[in-house]
């Protein structure tokens, strides 16, 4: 499935020009800082945006092109906005049934029960919408689109306007999301955990232009990843939280890589990410005796870029493929002789777990 | 006190449906203008709400006269009109009803554009991606989100429409029971001296335009405090 | 409403331009209008240090006005019940005096009027509209239904009346067609512009006089060029102007 604009538009000093065939599935991030005009371009997809000689297709449906315009309302699109959007005058069940009222039998292929079990809204049904709290208020939202049945999943931002305890209710909902609907995803954020987080695929923007669409681990294993700019490298890491064994402690990982972390409220078995600033990993040649530093792996250099004056970034391949890296100084590579292809030990000072 | 002739009674009729009917047919035409200005504010969008707003400002003799002009038999409208073999619209009850609704069209236009400005486009983008069409929208989203605006447009429209003078004056001919409306009787009482019976009239329109405009307020303080 | 506000604002820049002794204003009938504007031009030329301005409405209005306090000198009414008024109500200078008889005729933009009578208007399916003054309040209209009175017509045009609200607007509402006939007075169906479409003089026995009558009021009867323009109205140089539009004038 692909999703393929093409748009031109000039409005005061902002210049939008895209031209882009996006192909869809999982969960796909628009990211870039506000005023890149990733909004724009989801309003365009969405036909809110009416932009004259745009063409918009998904798949080989033509939603835009020439005179032909598909209005919202018949393009089958699941869109959730930035803030909270439910409409005052239904309760909470009013609005996660308005769309499926309107969707046509043959069409339903979610419906309430399983919805509001997926999203954990069960108990909030009768409520007016002023008594639901900002994150309950978006997972209805969320809801509500899903209930349409629809071909493609938008979100604006669904996170930015929640305080920490909201975002961190919401975003086992989403990461499921596209596997559980298998609906395709396409969220907007300028956050960069959130596209570390939720992300299968990244589309970077900026400047209304698109400058690279590439899968999460290509866009976190380059230095330049636009995701660095604020909170400097990084990388995720796959894998679920395993069992609590007979010390106590809960580790995340799989058969062959394993990290001690701290989490009372892991949701055990469930797949999820574990991010780690490249900040927090040491290298050593040897594995380090009598430190305070829990989570010690072995790793074999992949490669070694320069990232900022002074400092470069070692990136690592644990023992199952995937990639961990790690921020030194020039000066401790030069002493500890580091190249590629070198088995070394990473030490990890902190882990997060991204839920 | 209230001891209405039957010319009272007529005049009374007349008003009453000259201003019912100014107020439907307004609603339904104001509506897609007033969501249209509230859209933005583009150079069109600016000169048609002058448009809109110039009954406020303009004597209604002004309105009176191009009415005149426009529906009587050599106006481009009553003209026509009378090519088609129909009368033309000067001193007839449909003629005052089409100067009532441009005269009274602000009245209406700018409570529902502030109304839907209020609102946002957002609740109707929500609809619309839950799969609702145009109508739909409207009657399902938009009307219940703002149907305080559309009581004060209602009120505000009747009440205006009441106190319609110079325009009916000019255009109306004073036909009774099918132009002659309150205002012009009261005149005409008043001109004939028989105070008596413009006063009888003239309270009671006052009255009712208090009553009117009482709810209209009382409406609006309800409403922005709900908002609050 | 916003009526009011003009006529007090109208009154307010009246008092205002009042000021001088030697300033004065006239109220007259709309019948007048053009008889009156023609009289005065020529007064002014023989007395262009007298400072005055005329204005027209209604009859009824102006009584009213008066009775109101509305700064105006001297008064010519349509009809002279209302001078009567006013002198009863002792609001008056002078007492009433005819100064002229008013004639109506029927009148038509559309149709030839000179081969109309008022048997015709009721049946003739070219007239679908029949402008009179309202007779309610205003002299020429009141004479008018008179007229279609006496000739039996009155209930059957009834459908086709539209009233103006004093002579002129009537007249206007035929000058415009949107009324196809109107029944207005003789002194404005003589005016230029007016008179290349023919009209018909309705018989003077259908209808009581419409003796037209002025006073000097109470304001007026201090100043001096007041009096001076009343005893100008009875000169042969006013009355031909007068004749010319129609107008009888008194023995």
């Amino acid at each position: 499935m692909t999703l393929a604009i093409k748009a031109s538009l000039q409005r005061g000093d902002f210049t939008l020009k895209i031209d882009i065939d996006l192909p869809l599935g999982g969960v796909t991030m628009l990211f870039g800082r506000s005023g890149c005009g990733k909004t724009t371009l989801l309003r365009i997809t969405a036909g809110l945006e009416k932009v004259r000689d745009a063409e918009v297709r998904f798949g080989d449906q033509i939603w835009q092109k020439g005179r032909c315009f598909v209005p919202l309302h018949r393009r089958r699109i699941g869109l959730v906005f930035q803030e909270q959007s439910l409409l005052p005058h239904l309760s909470a069940r009013g609005n996660l049934l308005y769309g499926y009222q309107r969707t046509p039998e043959s069409l339903r292929r979610l419906h309430l029960d399983e919805v509001t079990d997926m999203l954990g809204i069960g108990n909030l049904l009768s409520r007016p919408i002023d008594q639901l709290s900002g994150g309950e208020r978006q997972r209805v939202s969320i809801g509500r689109a899903l209930l349409t049945s629809p071909q493609l999943l938008l979100l604006d931002e669904p996170l930015s306007a929640l305080d920490t305890q909201s975002k961190r209710e919401i975003m086992p909902f989403l990461s499921r999301l596209a596997k559980a609907s298998g609906i395709p995803v396409v969220v907007v954020t300028h956050a960069p955990d959130e596209v570390e987080r939720l992300a299968d695929r990244v589309v970077f923007m900026r400047d209304g232009r698109i400058t690279a669409v590439e899968p999460l681990r290509e866009a976190l294993a380059r230095p330049d990843s636009p995701l660095f700019a604020d909170e400097g490298a990084v990388c995720v890491l796959e894998g679920s939280v395993l069992p609590v064994r007979d010390d106590g402690l809960a580790r995340f990982g799989n058969e062959r890589i394993q990290f001690l972390i701290q989490s009372d409220r892991a949701l055990r078995g469930t797949p999820t990410r574990l991010r780690i600033h490249a900040n927090d990993v040491a290298i050593a040649r040897h594995p380090v005796e009598a430190i305070s530093v829990m989570n010690q792996l072995p790793v074999t250099i992949e490669r070694i870029d320069t990232f900022r004056p002074g400092r470069v970034l070692v990136t690592g391949k644990l023992l199952d493929g995937q990639m961990l890296t790690a921020e030194i100084t020039e000066h401790s590579r030069r002493k500890l002789r580091l190249d590629i292809g070198q088995p070394v030990h990473a030490l990890i000072k902190s882990v997060a777990l991204l839920d | 006190m209230l001891e209405l002739s039957p010319a009272d009674w007529q005049a009374i009729d007349v008003t009453l449906r000259l201003c019912l009917y100014t107020t439907l047919i307004l609603l339904v035409i104001a509506t897609p203008i007033a969501w249209w200005l509230s859209n933005g504010r583009s150079a069109a969008r600016v000169a048609v709400q002058a448009i809109v707003a110039l009954p406020l400002v303009l004597p209604p003799t002004v309105l009176g006269f191009y009415m005149l002009i426009v529906l009587g038999p050599r106006g481009v409208v009553g003209g026509s009109l009378e090519s088609l073999g129909l009368h033309h619209l000067a001193f007839s009850f449909e003629g005052i009803l089409i100067a009532s609704v441009l005269y009274s069209m602000p009245f209406a236009v700018q409570p529902l554009t502030e109304a839907f400005g209020n609102l946002g486009r957002r609740p109707a983008e929500v609809a619309s991606s839950l799969g609702a069409g145009l109508i739909d929208r409207f009657v399902t989203v938009i009307l219940p989100l703002t149907k305080g605006g559309f009581v004060v447009a209602a009120t505000l429209t009747f009440a205006h429409t009441l106190g319609e003078f110079g325009v009916i004056l000019m255009l109306g001919g004073s036909i009774p029971g099918e132009t002659k409306v309150l205002s012009v009787l009261i005149y005409d009482y008043a001109e004939a001296m028989n105070y008596e019976a413009a006063h009888r009239l003239s309270l009671m329109l006052l009255v009712f335009a208090f009553f009117i405009l009482f709810v209209v307020y009382s409406l609006t303080r309800r409403i922005e405090v709900a908002k609050v | 409403m916003k009526y009011r506000h003009s006529v007090l604002l109208a009154c307010a820049l009246l008092f205002a331009t009042s000021a001088h002794a030697d300033q004065f204003t006239i109220a007259a009938a709309s019948d007048l209008r053009f008889a009156l504007d023609d009289i005065i031009e020529v007064y002014r030329k023989d007395h262009p240090e007298h400072e005055f301005e005329v204005i027209y409405g209604s009859s009824g209005k102006m009584t009213t006005q008066i009775m109101n306090g509305a700064p105006y000198d001297i008064f010519f009414s349509a009809d002279i019940s209302f001078p009567e008024k006013l002198k009863s109500e002792g609001f008056t200078a002078t007492d009433p005096a005819v100064y002229a008889i008013g004639r109506i005729v029927i009148w038509s933009n559309t149709l030839d009027a000179s081969t109309l009578t008022l048997q015709d208007l009721p049946a003739d399916p070219r007239i679908r509209r029949i402008a009179i003054a309202q007779p309610a309040h205003a002299p020429y209209g009141m004479r008018a239904q008179e007229a279609m009175q006496a000739t039996g017509v009155w209930e059957m045009v009834q459908p086709k009346l539209v009233f103006g609200e004093n002579i002129a607007h009537t007249a206007q509402m035929v000058e415009s067609g949107a009324a196809d006939v109107g029944i207005i007075a003789l002194s404005l169906a003589k005016f230029p512009a007016m008179e290349k479409h023919p009209h018909h003089l309705i018989d003077a026995k259908l209808h009581n006089p419409l003796t037209q009558g002025y006073i000097v009021t109470k304001r007026g009867g201090e100043k001096a060029p007041v009096m001076n323009f009343a005893r100008y109205m009875k000169t042969d140089a006013a009355h031909e102007i007068m004749e010319q539009y129609g107008f009888v004038m008194p023995k």
